[in-house]
């Protein structure tokens, strides 16, 4: 099987590399960051008998993703599953964050997904079924003040999952929608679950697990996945409840974990405990 | 004057052994990931022993070609300042944490760093150690005890548990120690493993969360100082003859786990060199290259 999966060097990507590596999948592994992927193709070629590829591109890009694409069109290479993974997060007030940081949420989580999407859908591998993962989030369940863009970029991803398992069920396309809560990957990830409390730690998901269970339900029927059944019972009571309530919470709570660790301050290399 | 590699040397057992070496006399070369602590680590040296002669190199040990890098610059201070020559190397850094996360590499952290930076970096530094009859030096702890190597999930990603995967890196670096001894011993290259005890050190508090850093931030009240097990890392580098036992605490030889054998220690070492993307050389030919 080839797996096409974008955001590879980072922390969900590579889990969810390992896990195709380990069910002997060929990989195609994508990010902007070069560095990163060399690493993580030494890594899966020493610990798996599999073929790495990569390919570094910045995916906001129509020109660098087409020119991907004539390599791969070049080498007449059919997929069998794409993992979009790519996105990005910038805490903090709305205001507090420069206007192109808050653009940069919506082109690379939104545009960039649907600009490869569209393109390795159409290089599937004919006759075969396809599995097509969209990496949401917890987030994308309620309106998030602090995160807003972040978490309304989410949103916008769940239900292009949701429509797509429609319109592509009868093309042998299963589509599975991926809504973690948090989850431990870098150092900032581990400040940000720490500053929240008991609460933070509760709806962390653990990354090895969410990794062999994402694979697992995309291949055997898509959907939706809310890791953790914490997680799962605020998504469900959270749809009881009034949007606008939901986010008088959720303010509540994220203003009071920004006091202890400032994600502005944070990016900025001035980091406040 | 002799020098010392010590990684994990800005803070904790690893900068008391800078101090301790540093008063005998060592050139010292420190490693830290973080650039302003080792720079106060340093400062903080000098204070104590106007006379220190010490080095601090800044990388990520957790990230291979980090390792290789300061590997590098290892090299390059040990040609010019002591006839390429290297008689102490403490593979100290390491970690713990609360969740599976992994490296650049894709490999879980406590295991690439606790372990695997040590093997690589001694790898890299192995034709300076064979050239010193050089001794190296891993941190281990009582907690190898009870435990085996998850040869089929050595990355613990089937379900990872923060004290497994510590207790496994700590296994790991026994195994390594016998491993290197079985290589390289006829090669005058020496390696021990120090029990520190419960020392109170910061190791638990950093990037862990929840359970983990709750329960290090009380056991570490009733650990000793990192002063204490400092002394075991100067008697193995001072003490002549070279002793001749693997696992060492208070600078008494002591008893460890009976998974400690030579097919363990060859099995981890062929995973290694493979996790790695090195092989070690076989007699002292392969390893002045």
């Amino acid at each position: 099987m080839n797996v096409f999966i974008t955001g590879a060097s980072g922390g969900l990507g590579r889990a969810l590399a390992n896990e195709c590596g380990k069910r002997g999948y060929n990989l195609f592994l994508t990010d902007i960051n070069e560095q990163g992927l060399k690493s993580i193709q030494l890594g899966i070629e020493r610990q798996f008998n599999v073929t790495v590829t990569t390919a570094s591109c910045n995916l906001t890009s129509d020109e660098s993703v087409d020119q991907l694409l004539r390599k791969l069109d070049d080498n007449n290479i059919r997929f069998d599953m794409l993992l979009n993974v790519a996105g990005l997060d910038f805490e903090g007030g709305f205001l507090e964050r420069e206007r192109k940081d808050i653009s940069r949420i919506v082109s690379l989580n939104n545009e960039a997904t649907l600009r490869i999407t569209h393109a390795i859908l159409s290089r599937r591998r004919e006759g075969n079924p396809f599995y097509l993962l969209f990496t949401s989030s917890l987030a994308s369940m309620y309106p998030m003040p602090l995160k807003a863009t972040y978490a309304a970029s989410k949103r916008f991803l769940l239900d292009i999952a949701i429509a797509l398992r429609e319109e592509l069920k009868d093309k042998q396309v299963n589509v599975l929608a991926l809504c973690p809560g948090g989850l431990a990957t870098t150092r900032e990830a581990m400040r940000g679950i720490a500053a929240q409390g008991f609460w933070g730690g509760a709806t962390t998901n653990p990354l090895e697990i969410v990794s062999t269970q994402t694979i697992r339900r995309l291949e055997k029927r898509g959907g939706v996945y809310v890791p953790g059944a914490l997680n799962r019972a605020l998504t469900f009571f959270g749809k009881l409840v009034p949007r606008r309530w939901i986010a008088a919470a959720v303010y509540q709570r994220w203003s009071k974990a920004q006091q202890h660790w400032n994600p502005v301050a944070f990016s900025a290399g001035t980091p406040k405990t | 004057m002799k020098t010392a590699v010590i990684t994990g040397a800005s803070s904790g057992i690893g900068f008391a052994a800078l101090a301790e070496l540093s008063k005998k006399g060592y050139h010292v070369i420190g490693i830290g990931h973080d650039q302003v602590r080792c720079e106060q680590a340093k400062q903080s040296a000098i204070a104590a022993f106007p006379e220190a002669r010490v080095t601090f190199l800044c990388g990520d040990l957790m990230q291979q070609r980090e390792i290789e890098r300061i590997a590098c610059e290892i090299s390059t201070i040990l040609e010019t300042g002591n006839e390429n020559r290297l008689e102490v190397l403490i593979n100290n850094a390491g970690c713990v944490r609360s969740w599976y996360t992994t490296t650049e590499e894709g490999y879980e952290q406590q295991f690439a760093l606790n372990h695997l930076a040590g093997f690589l970096l001694t790898y890299n530094l192995l034709p300076q150690l064979e050239r010193a009859n050089g001794r190296v030096i891993m941190t281990g702890s009582e907690s190898h005890k009870n435990m085996r190597i998850r040869w089929n999930d050595v990355m613990l990603s089937r379900g990872y548990n923060p004290l497994t995967a510590y207790k496994q890196s700590k296994l790991a670096n026994i195994l390594f120690a016998k491993g290197m001894n079985d290589r390289y011993l006829s090669e005058g290259i020496q390696a021990y493993v120090v029990d520190p005890s419960l020392v109170c050190t910061d190791i638990g508090c950093k990037n862990t969360g929840g359970l983990v850093d709750w329960v290090w931030s009380i056991r570490k009240k009733h650990g000793v100082q990192p002063e204490i097990p400092a002394k075991t890392y100067a008697y193995l580098c001072e003490i002549n003859p070279a002793p001749r036992e693997l696992y060492y605490h208070l600078c008494k030889p002591n008893r460890f786990s009976a998974q400690v054998t030579s097919e363990n220690a060859d099995r981890l070492f062929t995973l290694s060199e493979q996790l790695c993307g090195i092989r070690y050389p076989n007699h002292a030919d392969e390893i002045m290259r």
